[in-house]
Formats: structure tokens, sequence, C-alpha cells
């Protein structure tokens, strides 16, 4: 019995030896599923990925994955809601959105959580990442990151503040978040002015297009991260938004030849596709500038996709058909255009736009910026800027007018200068139909957002032509005001 | 599994056969005044033999040569044990025992007599929870202790109740106690990951409990600490006794439905209304039209029969216990399986319990338990737990509000679905008339978690002096789950992909426990008694899994089947540890004066370097003012048989629920497109600490009549500070989840206890035993995050507030948009707005019209969930029980009332049900407005109105108070005449009929105001949203002892 005393004793103390030795490390373990701020910008492999996160971050289904894209088509005149659903942007489409409105919430936040992501990332490179990749690689990856807080500020200047037009960009907005927010604190930013938030725009694109590199090894890593020529199509969109057509030009010329072929010559080489439809179904041709990738391991997620909001069942959630009052039953939307041919579909007695027709398993790509855009957007801009039809602003919408639809505009076909500017307006319309430019245009160029079904139009002057300021803003940011 | 019972209990009996009787003996049973008493156990200490007195008091029992005592054991006395030794008539007078105050009580590492407790532990008997018609024991326990409320959430088989000791004491965090099995802190909460719920404590089959003991002040429970701040639950489970094998088995037969289910419209009367909505609001393309079946007879569907049914149910469990001076054992297996009252949802347990206790001298001990389980949980997509309230494929919502006039099939007998995956319209001109359709999706999705469970532990005490008791204990809990889920394509949430998804999770647990226990008498006057001990517990868990999606024939049904494509699901990881060092002490001077004190120091992984460590105590006394001099010379002794005064301070802890990581800021891994990235993906707080809550308990206990009534009173206050709040930032910080959690919160509970127990009648043939107990709660929440917002709601599903969690008012409060009536001029809805104004509402409205008016006419704001009011409190201020049990002859009646008062209840299935769009209504809906002058709850309707119901917004006509009180358990048994069992060789035998739930006295309209659509969230309590009933059932069942 002693024995069997001792010997239980003897266990009991070497175990507990063994047990104290371990106590440590139980008390303080190891997460071994995800990476300790410590230690983020060690290597190299970490940093790169931080890349991508960053990308991942503006492509959450809530913003540029699909829910921003979509919003800012059915705010416009040309869509049907059929579902009634609060949850899948109903009060969106019909102008009713208050504060506390889901999407209000969940784009701010998606955007501004990546525009954090972009100042922790720009914060970590230059404390210690920048060392870790060397200079040429810290470049460009710095630029990414700008080029992203840029289309970040950008994007939410669109929905939550006045446009530039609106008292030179005089009016109040947003709260520009420039440092790494990591802990508690600084809840309280007051509103920059609209100019005051372009002009940090303008000064990350520079940056984003000196530090970028001029392409990348392949086409798919050219399409789904941004280049020089990425960040000098997204400065045209900006001062088109600020009406500087004169800088527009300017930044379109550096990827525009003065004449047909219009193809980029430095850095990728952007072109047209010969068919449009090719850049939905292949999406890393030259025409797609900026597209963020879906893989089927890699998805929108439910409700998240364009396919969901603007495919019919079963692919999509026949959620948003175009309406016969909107640009469906424009004239100048020919019965031959290969946009009405070949991009849209008829399912259950509406007719959809049909750019993005995988589904159920939703894995096309979300188009961020195309070159047909900085083509249109180039036009409008030299037609603004010179009297009667310009040749080179004529060929560029031609450029994009012609592959889909046969019969080219002539100088001669336009009254005035006026009617020229419309029918560029109006191919940017037929152009982009599920990209999301419709509310952006509208915006800009000072336009009331037409009714649709029972929706009312809502001029430029009233609150709903922009979105409110969600309340958790207001709540948490005392120096924050309400649109 | 049936085949195996019946080979034990053979076994069994042929074990009890060998023992043959040698001699008889003979005597009399009486009171102190000498009175016989009848139905008196007698039993041959040693021996299984036993018998009961007649109604003379006189009893026979046969021994053999090896009983050498007999043993007298009766319901409110005290039992004695008498020599046999060369007697063969003994007469026994037995002694009216003290309200079972002689009984012990666990404190945590060591038991007390409850008549020296000084701490507020309330103690509830295994054998009133056993064969009960739940899954899990802590379902039984409503109305069983003061200070302990139970709400059962709503049918759904294995959903966790609602446990609350003393009000919600917590906001964040868990409110629910920490259960202990057998020295083994239990998972706890629903582990499931899909619609099948699944508490782990039904791992433990009631029937094997001995004891469980509620430590509800910081005296009792701070010695554990971080963990006790919301009361400590210790389970015991039953060990063997020295004795020849006693081989016992139960079996529980039943049958279980709903009640109180909701009178929805049948197809006339739906499509009088909804097309009389049609009319009123001037829609001329649509149309509700009957529909035929193959009979040409029109549909009429109930679609309550298609979802729920009368489920059966069986129980069984069989157990040996016995053993010799030296080793003792218990052993049982169970089985039980369980129909729930919705098809589909099945609850299957089996369990098999060794414990074993071996002392081969006096100085060692040494003993083990080992319980393995495993539990198949089936349920549907019930829609009725936390988060599923406006699940379009929910069970609770779907045979209320789908069109009572289409059917289930076409006339061809194919499912009537659409291609857009709702349920077809057959002959109505209307785009929907419901969401799914029940009956494939009931019948073809698929939804079970499958836990399988080894709760075990191994222990060794030495004692190396008679007053040094040291003991090392070491013990784990290893639960794995299993999660599969599928989903059909032909219709519901699969449709038209198909999808599944299976996850298995790993739960790790162990626990080393080292104490020494040193206990003293100095004299006849000093008792002392000191614990000391050691405690580590790790935890370890995994998951991982896979959901598919895009099935490729719709012939599989597995997740192992063909599909397109495969993702990952469930995955997680973590792992915490605590190390704990704690000590008691306990010192009473002649059984008069009585301190106690503990203190546990806890270090907690999850929390920052430096602040991982706390300090928790607690301590109290007791006065047992009889034994003073001038109690008796007083005289008071006349009125007071005893007379006990108590009180407690302390200080302890909450953590549960908190993240195993929570200090850490960390960066996530996720995908872009086909490659990895890395994000910022939580901010951490190292600062983060314990709430904390500051405990005071004052108590009476006082019995009178010799203490046949004994009285308790309590007073308790809990203050509670630190509470975890997520701590608001704002948006454009761009903060992962805009929050990051600190220490910020106050809130308070207090209130009353009362607990009565009495033998009002106790005569010859006839016994009736009470107890009654009441508990009010204050609560109110002090302060939230400074300068932040002093109120926050909260969402029932993410969709629906009707909650508000305000400074100076209960936590969870409902939130609601004031109502006052319908027009009897118009039909409308009148709704009072914040600046309370009333506003009445129509639908539709000419152009150029508001839809809101004042009651004069002219144009008024809208009103929306932005004009609610905090309505009221949504936890009961009063609850309780009353236990009654019966005894005449050889029956005996159990008469168990529970309730629950002074709440409300946010009755937001009532809402869907005056809905106008194309939902069914309930038949009240009948009664609407039709012409001026009708004074009516129902506003004229107006096809698509999902406003002046609540559907649009929560509001005060759906609110409704919760007051209930329930016949909770009525059993009536039979134990068979001894002398007539004994003749079988079986030594005891009852059977008994047991309902449960068979009646509700309240007023609320819904099926039952015990529900709880949010489960156990603190925050949005007291809302029955779209749940599913709560089912009756009626057992017969058995037990016998060989």
């Amino acid at each position: 019995m002693k024995q069997i005393k001792h010997s239980l004793l003897a266990l009991v103390v070497t175990t507990g030896c063994l047990m104290s030795c371990q106590k440590d490390n139980w008390l303080n373990p190891q997460l071994t599923t995800a990476i300790s701020d410590a230690t983020a910008f060690d290597t190299r492999d970490r940093v790169a990925q931080q890349i991508n996160g960053l990308y991942a971050s503006v492509k959450s289904g809530l913003y540029l994955g699909s829910r921003y894209i979509v919003y800012n088509d059915i705010r416009g005149e040309d869509y049907n809601n059929l579902r009634t659903n609060g949850v899948t942007g109903l009060q969106t489409w019909n102008h009713t959105l208050v504060a506390s409105t889901n999407e209000v919430a969940n784009v701010w936040g998606a955007a501004y959580s990546a525009i954090n992501q972009a100042n922790v990332f720009l914060e970590g490179m230059a404390g210690k990442g920048n060392t870790v990749v060397g200079s040429a690689l810290a470049a460009n990856y710095n630029g990414e990151a700008r080029f992203i807080r840029a289309m970040c500020y950008y994007d939410l200047l669109q929905l939550y503040a006045r446009p530039y037009w609106d008292g030179n960009g005089s009016k109040p907005g947003l709260p520009l978040r420039l440092k790494a927010n990591k802990s508690s604190g600084d809840n309280d930013l007051v509103r920059s002015t609209v100019q005051q938030v372009y002009d940090q725009i303008l000064q990350d694109l520079d940056f984003a297009e000196q530090n970028l590199p001029a392409s990348y090894a392949d086409a798919l890593t050219s399409t789904t991260r941004v280049h020089k020529n990425t960040a000098i199509a997204l400065k045209v969109r900006v001062n088109l938004s600020m009406r500087r057509y004169a800088q527009a030009i300017t930044e379109a010329n550096k990827i525009v030849p003065t004449a047909a072929p219009f193809r980029a010559a430095t850095g990728v080489a952007h072109e047209l596709q010969a068919n449009i439809r090719t850049v939905f179904t292949t999406f890393t041709t030259t025409e797609s500038i900026f597209s963020l990738p879906f893989t089927a391991n890699n998805l929108p997620g439910t409700q998240n996709s364009l396919c969901f909001y603007f495919g019919p069942a079963p692919a999509g959630g026949s959620e948003y058909p175009l309406i016969s009052t909107g640009i469906l039953g424009r004239p100048e939307f020919r019965a031959d255009d290969k946009r009405r041919t070949d991009l849209l579909v008829t399912s259950t007695g509406n007719t959809w736009v049909n750019k993005y027709p995988t589904g159920p398993v939703n894995t096309d790509y979300a188009p961020i910026i195309r070159y047909s855009e900085v083509l249109l957007s180039l036009a409008e801009a030299i037609a603004r800027t010179t009297s009667g039809v310009d040749a080179r602003a004529l060929a560029l919408l031609n450029a994009v007018h012609v592959r889909s639809q046969p019969t080219a505009f002539t100088a001669a076909g336009f009254a005035n200068n006026q009617a020229f500017i419309d029918a560029i307006l109006m191919e940017r319309r037929i152009e982009f139909m599920g990209e999301g430019r419709r509310s952006p245009d509208l915006l800009r160029l000072g336009l009331p957002i037409p009714g649709k079904a029972n929706v009312p139009t809502i001029s430029t002057t009233q609150a709903e032509y922009i979105w409110p300021i969600p309340d958790g803003e207001i709540l948490n940011n005392k120096l924050m005001t309400q649109n | 599994m049936r085949k195996l019972f019946l080979c034990l209990l053979f076994l069994a009996i042929g074990t009890a056969q060998t023992f043959a009787q040698v001699r008889t003996v003979t005597g009399k049973v009486t009171d102190e005044k000498g009175a016989g008493l009848s139905g008196v156990t007698v039993t041959a200490v040693g021996r299984d033999a036993k018998a009961l007195t007649n109604n003379d008091g006189n009893f026979s029992i046969q021994v053999n040569d090896q009983v050498k005592t007999v043993r007298f054991t009766y319901v409110g006395y005290e039992s004695v044990d008498v020599s046999i030794a060369g007697k063969s008539t003994i007469d026994v007078s037995m002694n009216a025992s003290n309200a079972g105050l002689d009984e012990v009580v666990v404190v945590g590492y060591t038991t007390q007599k409850k008549r020296e407790a000084t701490g507020s532990i309330v103690s509830v008997k295994g054998s009133a929870i056993a064969n009960m018609p739940v899954q899990s024991f802590e379902a039984s326990l409503a109305g069983r202790a003061a200070g302990v409320q139970i709400t059962v959430p709503n049918g759904v088989l294995n959903n966790p109740p609602v446990f609350r000791v003393r009000g919600t004491n917590s906001i964040n965090l868990s409110s629910q106690p920490l259960i202990i099995i057998d020295g083994v802190p239990s998972f706890q909460g629903d582990v499931s990951q899909n619609s099948a719920a699944n508490n782990p404590l039904a791992s433990i089959n009631p029937n094997d409990i001995e004891s469980i003991d509620i430590l509800k002040d910081a005296s009792a429970a701070a010695i554990y600490g971080s963990r006790a701040a919301n009361g400590v639950v210790m389970i015991t489970t039953k060990r063997g006794k020295s004795g020849a094998a006693k081989v016992s088995y139960d079996v529980t037969l039943g049958q279980t439905e709903a009640y109180g289910l909701w009178d929805v419209l049948n197809a006339e009367q739906y499509m009088t209304i909804k097309n009389e909505g049609l009319t009123n609001a001037g829609i001329t393309n649509q149309k509700f039209n009957p529909s035929l079946d193959a009979n040409g007879k029109m549909i009429d569907t109930r679609w309550i029969d298609y979802v729920y049914r009368k489920g059966f149910q069986q129980t069984h469990t069989l157990s040996i216990s016995g053993g010799s001076a030296q080793t003792k054992y218990f052993m049982s297996a169970g089985y039980t399986n369980q129909e729930g009252m919705l098809i589909a949802n099945d609850f299957d347990r089996k369990t098999l319990r060794m414990n074993v206790d071996h002392n081969p001298n006096k100085v060692i001990g040494l003993g083990a338990t080992f319980n393995y389980s495993n539990e198949f949980n089936k349920a549907p997509n019930t829609g009725s737990l936390p988060g599923q309230a406006f699940a379009t494929a929910g069970l609770g919502r779907i045979p209320l509000i789908t069109a009572p006039n289409v059917g289930p099939y076409n006339n061809d007998g194919s499912y009537n679905v659409n291609s857009s995956g709702l349920i077809g319209v057959m002959n109505n001109q209307t785009g929907q008339v419901g969401f799914y359709n029940p009956v494939p999706i009931v019948a073809l999705n698929k939804f079970s978690s499958e836990n399988n469970r080894i709760n075990s532990n191994l222990y060794m005490t030495v004692k190396p002096l008679s007053w040094i008791t040291l003991k090392t204990q070491y013990g784990i809990d290893y639960l794995n789950t299993d999660n599969q889920t599928f989903l059909t394509p032909v219709h519901g949430d699969g449709f038209p992909r198909g999808g599944a998804t299976s996850t298995l999770a790993k739960y790790r647990r162990w626990v080393w426990t080292n104490t020494a226990n040193f206990d003293q008498k100095i004299g006849d006057d000093h008792t002392f008694n000191l614990l000391v001990g050691n405690e580590q517990q790790r935890t370890i868990s995994d998951g991982f899994g896979l959901t598919r999606q895009d099935i490729s024939d719709p012939f599989y049904s597995d997740i192992q089947g063909g599909w397109l494509t495969p993702n990952p699901a469930g995955l997680f990881r973590g792992e915490n540890y605590f190390l704990s060092n704690f000590a008691q002490f306990r010192y009473d001077f002649r059984k008069k004066y009585f301190v106690s004190a503990s203190a546990r120091r806890d270090e907690y992984s999850a929390f920052g370097p430096g602040n991982k460590q706390g300090d928790f105590w607690g301590a109290s006394a007791a006065w047992d003012v009889t034994r003073e001099n001038f109690w008796a010379s007083a005289g008071i002794d006349k009125i007071f048989s005893s007379f006990k005064l108590r009180g407690s301070y302390g200080t302890v802890g909450n953590i549960a629920g908190i993240g195993d990581f929570v200090s850490l800021s960390l960066y996530g891994s996720g995908l872009y497109g086909a490659l990895g990235t890395l994000g910022f993906s939580q901010a951490g707080n190292a600062n983060l600490k314990w709430e904390t809550s500051k405990k005071t308990d004052i108590g009476l206990n006082f019995g009178i009549l010799n203490d046949k009534v004994t009285f308790d009173v309590t007073y308790y206050n809990n203050d509670i500070d630190g509470l975890i709040l997520g701590v608001p930032q704002a948006p454009s910080r761009g903060i992962p989840g805009n929050s990051i959690n600190d220490n910020v919160g106050t809130m308070f509970n207090r209130g009353f206890e009362f607990t009565v127990n009495a033998t009002p009648i106790r005569t010859k043939e006839f016994t009736w035993n009470t107890n009654f107990n009441l508990t009010t709660n204050d609560n109110e929440v002090t302060s939230l995050v400074p300068g932040g917002a002093q109120e926050f709601t909260t969402g029932t599903a993410g969709l629906e507030v009707a909650s508000i969690t305000r400074v100076g008012a209960p936590i969870g409060s409902l939130f609601v948009v004031q109502t006052a009536g319908v027009n009897p001029e118009n039909g409308r809805r009148i709704f009072v707005n914040k600046a309370g104004r009333q506003i009445q509402y129509t639908h539709v409205v000419a152009t150029g019209q508001s839809r809101w008016t004042y009651l004069d006419g002219t144009t008024a704001p809208a009103v929306s969930g932005a004009d609610a009011i905090l309505f009221g409190r949504s936890t009961p201020k009063y609850f309780g029980g009353w236990d009654n049990t019966f005894r005449y002859k050889n029956f005996d009646l159990n008469v168990m009332l529970t309730y629950q008062a002074g709440f409300f209840v946010y009755n937001g299935t009532k809402a869907g049900l005056r809905d106008n769009r194309f939902w069914n209504s309930s038949t009240e809906v009948m009664t609407r407005w039709l012409k001026p002058g009708d004074k009516t709850e129902i506003p004229r309707v107006v096809f698509g109105d999902n406003v002046s119901n609540g559907s649009a917004f929560a509001q005060s006509q759906n609110v409704e108070k919760g007051d209930f009180m329930k016949l909770r358990n009525l059993t009536l048994g039979y134990t068979l005449p001894a002398d007539l069992v004994q003749k079988a060789k079986i030594s005891n035998v009852r059977a008994y009929i047991s309902g449960q739930n068979l009646a509700i006295l309240t007023n609320y309209t819904g099926p039952d105001p015990e529900v709880s659509t949010n489960g156990a969230g603190n925050t949005n309590q007291g809302i029955d949203r779209n749940s599913v009933a709560n089912a009756r059932t009626i057992l017969f069942g058995l037990r016998i002892d060989f």
C-alpha cells in the first residue's frame, strides 16, 4: 500500500512539474489562425497579402463587389423593383432612405473600413514594411493603397455629399480620415468640404500615378490590381465629376491617342474589344482597366452579387428588371444595338440586364473602370470645351457606338453642341447599364433624378438627391453634421 | 436497443434472485405520540429487502443472516437504524425531522450541513426532476427554487432554456449561471451550427442526478471567482451505497402535442378578407379565387396539420448500484427517444454512466466518474431559434400566414411550387400567396446536430490525519458535435441549387483540482474548517467543415453526393486556460455563531498582460438565535422552533461568452480571387477585465410549529460594474465591427425571495407537503458608455427592433410605437407619435393626399419606428412556484404550479397575423371595421397594408401582459402494495401518469407567454415573434426496484 501511495505521489509531483512549465504558455496562448499586429509587416509575403487584402476590402458585397454599383444604377430611372424587399435596395430605388436604413450605414461602413485598411497599411509600411519589401516594391504598394483610399473617398462623395458644382466644392464633404485607426478614441472629426476631399483624392491619385507600375506580368493581375493607367482613368472620372474638363482631357490624353485606333500607348495597352459582349465573358481583356474578381471559392455571397440584382431567376434574384419608361423604351437605344441584342435577356415578361449571367454561382467580375468610359469621358470633356461637333470627340463617341450599333453618328446629324453632348450622355447611359454610372452622372450633371413607376422625380434641391449620413456616424462623431 | 435493456433486466433479476431469505422480523412503528405510522419504508441494510408499514404501523420484513440492521425511513421524519441482532420483534418510535435542515448541501469543493450554511444556497433533489418530458435537467427547475427563473423559449426540442439566477446580470456577456457537473464546468449554450437546437446539458440523463445545488450569493459562489456572477449550479450525480446490488428500471411512454395554437382564417374567410382588401385598395387586376382539389372540392388547407403532430416519446433508465464497505458503484444506462410536436423534430439520447468509489482503508480513497452520451438532435427550420424569427422557411410562421385556399400538392400529385421558388398560387390571380410550401421543405431538407461526449473524472483522497483530507481530481469533458444540413434543390432555401453543409466542432476540456481540507474541533465550542486549493482548467476548441452548392443531380441527398462547389465552413479554433488558487474558511461557535469567508484568485488567458489576474471574495455570518439562552427563557421558542439570521457580502466576476483572444489586435486572412489576403481584422483591448458583481445578501430562516412550517426570507442586491460593452466607434474610423470592447457599464438587480416549506397535513394515511416560493426582481441599467449614447436598441433576428436598453430602465425593455385603437369613423389605425399627437393611417389614398393625417383630416408627418417609446419591462418582476405532494395510502399526487408576473411580451406573431398583404390572418380579423360607427380593434382591411398591423415597425397594439400561472406538472402515482410485489421478488413498483403544461392561466392571446424568440439574449427578452408554440406532454411511467 505504501508503495502505491509513494508512486502515486511521485506521479502527481511529476505531472505537476510538467504542467507548471506549461502554465505560462497556456496563459499566453499564441493564436495560430490569425496574425498579430506586431508581426503583420515582418515578411514580404505578408505585405503582399495585405495588398490583396486592400482590394478584398473594396470588393465587399456591400460596396464595389455589387451593392454600391447596384444602388447607383437603381437610383436612376431605368429599373423597376419587383420584390419590394427592404433589404435589397427598395428604399434606394424609391428614394425613401433615412439615416437608419441598412444600406446607408453599410456602404458608408464598407468604404470607410477600406479607407482604414489603406491607412493602417500605409502606417505599417512607413514603420516597417517599406524596409522589408525594398523601395521599388514599396513605392508600388504605397501607390496602390493611396489609389484605393482615393477611390473610396470619391465613391463616398457621390452618395453622401452634394455634387461639386453645388457651391463649387464648398458644401460639407466627408470626415477626411488619413491616419490609421487601431484602438479606441478619436471619434470626433469634422467634415471637410467637398473641395478638400477632392483635393486629397487628386493628391492620392497623382502619387499613385507616379508610383504604380506601368503594368503587371499577366492580364489577370493587370485587370485586378491598379497600375499607372488605372490611376489616370480614375482621374478622368474625378475631374469630370468636378467639371474640370481641361484637366480631364489632359489626363485622358495620357492614355488615348488623338486619332483612332484608340489604344493606350503606354502601360497596359487598353483598347475596346470588337464585341462588347467579350468584356463580360472574358473578364481580363485590355478594355477592363480595373475589375474585381470572383471565383467559385471566393463568391460575392447571398444577395451580394450583381447577378442577383440584375438577373432573373434562377441565376439571379429577379430583383430589378429594366422598366419600359427608362432606357429600354428610348429610341436612341436601337433594336439592333448589340447592347440590346447581346446584353439583355427577357424572362417572365421582363427584360433584364444580362451583363452578369453567371449564376447561381456568381463568378462574374465586378467592372469598376472600362476603357470605353475613358473614351466617352474624353469625348464629353472635349465637347464641353469646344463648340459645335468636335471631330475627335465624334470619333471617340463613334468608337464606342459603332462597335455595338453600325450606324455611326455624323457631325451633320447634330443640331448643335448640346445635341452632341446629349448623344454622348445617352451613349454612356446605354453603354454602362448595370455598371453603376447612372446616379453619379445625373448628380455631376445637376440633373433631377427622373421618376419611375410610382416613384416621383427628385429635384436637385431635394434632400433625397443625396443620401443621408448614417445614424451611427452622427451619434458617435460629435462633430459630424447631417446632410 | 430495447433488446439490450431486456437482457440487462434479466441479468439483474437473476442476480437479485441468488440471495436467499432466512427469517422474518416484525414490529410496529409509531410517531412521537405513540400513534402508528403507516407507509414507513423498512429496509434491511446491506440487503435489498424492503417493506412498508400497514395502516396501524405494523410491518413484517424478511431478512437473512447478513443483515444486522434495519432502517426506517419516512418523509418528514428522521430516519432510524435499529440493530436486529437476536431480535425478531422491534418497535420503533420516529421523530419528525426539521424540514430538511439536516440535509447536506454542496458548497463548491466541499459539502456542508444545510443547517450550518451561511451563504444563500438552494437545493433541488434529483428525484424532483427525474422522469420529466424534457431534454435537459434545467428545463425542469422552473418554480422549484427561489431566485431561479427558467423560461422554456418554445416547443423546439432541446432549445436551451433561459436560466437566470436573481435576474439578468450581464448586458453583452452570458447571464446564464455556471454549471458544474461532478466538479467539471460543463459546456453550455446551443452548440449546434444549424437549425437543430443542441443544448449540451442534455448529455446528462436527469435520472442520474442525485442533487442540484444552486449557489446564489457572493459568499457561496465566490469559490468560483471570476465565473460566479450569474450564480453557480452544482450537479452531483448518483453514487453507490453499500449493500446488495440494487437494480432499478424506469420507463416512461408519452405523447406530446402543441397547445394554444392560433386560429387562422379558413379558405372562405381568407378570400373574403383579401378580396375586400383588394376592393378597398382599389386594386382590380388581382383576385383571390377558390381552387378545387382532385375530387372537385374547394381546397381549404389547415397548414398547421402539415407542420405539427402528436409526437411519441419513450425513456428508459436502468441503474444498478450497491457495493461493499470498501467499494461502491452506481451504473446506469439510459435511452430516450422523443418526437417533438413539430414534424421532423426529434431528440434521441443514449447515456452510459459508471460511478465508482473505493476506500481500501481509512486513509486512501479512490474513485471515478464516467459518463458517455450520444445525443442526436434533428429539427426542421423552426424559425424559433435566436436569429431565425424572420426566416422564410421558419415553421413558426409558415403555417400561420400561408393562404388556406391553396394546397400542398397539385392535383397531379406534384408539390405545389412555382419557378420562383415560392408556393404556387393555384387559381388566385395574384403574385404570391405564401413563402415556401412547408410540405416539401419539411420532407426533403435535413438538419441535425449530433453530440458524442465523454464527461469523466478520476479522484484520490488521502487522509493522513483524521482531520485532514487531501484530494486530487482530474476531470475531462470532451464534446464532439457533428452538424449536418441538407437543403433540397426542389423548393425552399436550397432552391434551385441545393446546398449541403457539414461541420464538426470539437471541444476538449480538462480540469485538475487539488484541495486540502482541514476540519478541527476545539472542545465542544469551536469548529473550524479550512479548505485551500488549486485548480487548472484548459479548454481547446476547433472546428472545420464543408459547404457545397449546386447539386449535380437531384438524386443526391448528402454532402458526399455530387456537387459543383466546395467551400470551407465552420472553421474556428480557440483555447483558454484558467489558473486558480482558492481558500475557504468556516468557523462556528457552539453552532450559534457562524462565519465563513472564501477567496479565489483566477488568472485567465484571454486577457492582456497585466490584466489576467483577478481576486474575488465573499464573506458571510449567521446567528442561530434559538441557541441563545434568552430565546427559551423569554418563551419565544414556543412560537419559533428555529430562527437563523444570516448575511453576506462579496465580489465575483463574469466572463462567460468572452472571446479567447479578445485582448489581441489581429490580422485575418481571406481571398481576393484566387490570391490569399491579410487584413486588419480585430482591434483588441489589452486592458479588458472581468465584469464585477458586488453582491449583498441578508436572510432570515425560521420555523414554527416544531418546524412543520419553515420560512426563508432573503433580500439580495447585486451591483454590477465594469460591464463589458462594445464601445461604439464612429463608423468613419473604419474599425472592424465599429466597436471595441471595454469595461464601462453598470447595472443592479435587487429583490426579495420568500420560501415556505410546510407539511400542513400528516395523518396516518394522508400527508400533504408543500413548498411555495416567490422571488421579486428589480433591474435597472445605471450607466452605459460614458459620453456615449445612454441607450441602445436590440433587434429581433436583425430585422425588427422592439427592445431598448436605456440608463434608468430595466435591461431590454420593450420599445414600441404607441397605438390608440381604430378610429370608429373611418376604420383607420390611430398612432401616437413622439410629440404625443394622434395620427391615423390609411394605406391607399388618392393622388396628392397623405396616408398620414391628424384626426381632423389634416396632413400629419409619417409615424415610424423613430416614434417608439419605452413601454415596459420584458423580464418578470415576480416569479416562483408552488409544489405540492399529496400521499394517500399507496397513492401519491404531485401538483407543480409555476408563475411569472409583472412583465410584458411583445406578441410580434400577432402583427403578422393582422398583416394585409397576401398573409393569412387570425380569425379576429373577421371583426374588422366595416362601416362608420364600428368599434373594433381591427382596422378597415386594405390590401398591401403592412403598417396598420405592426409589420413595418413594432407597435403597442401587439404588446400584452405576460403574467401567467401554469400547471407545469401533475403526477399521479400508485405504489403497488409491498407484500404483493415482494412475492414477485421485486422490492418496489410504482406506476404513474404525468402531465406537463396541462393548463395555463393567462390573458395572453398568443400560444404561451412563457416564450423567448431570442433565446437567452439579455437585451431582447420578452419577444414572441414567429416562434412555434409550446408543447403539452402526457406520460405514463413505471419504476421497478428489484
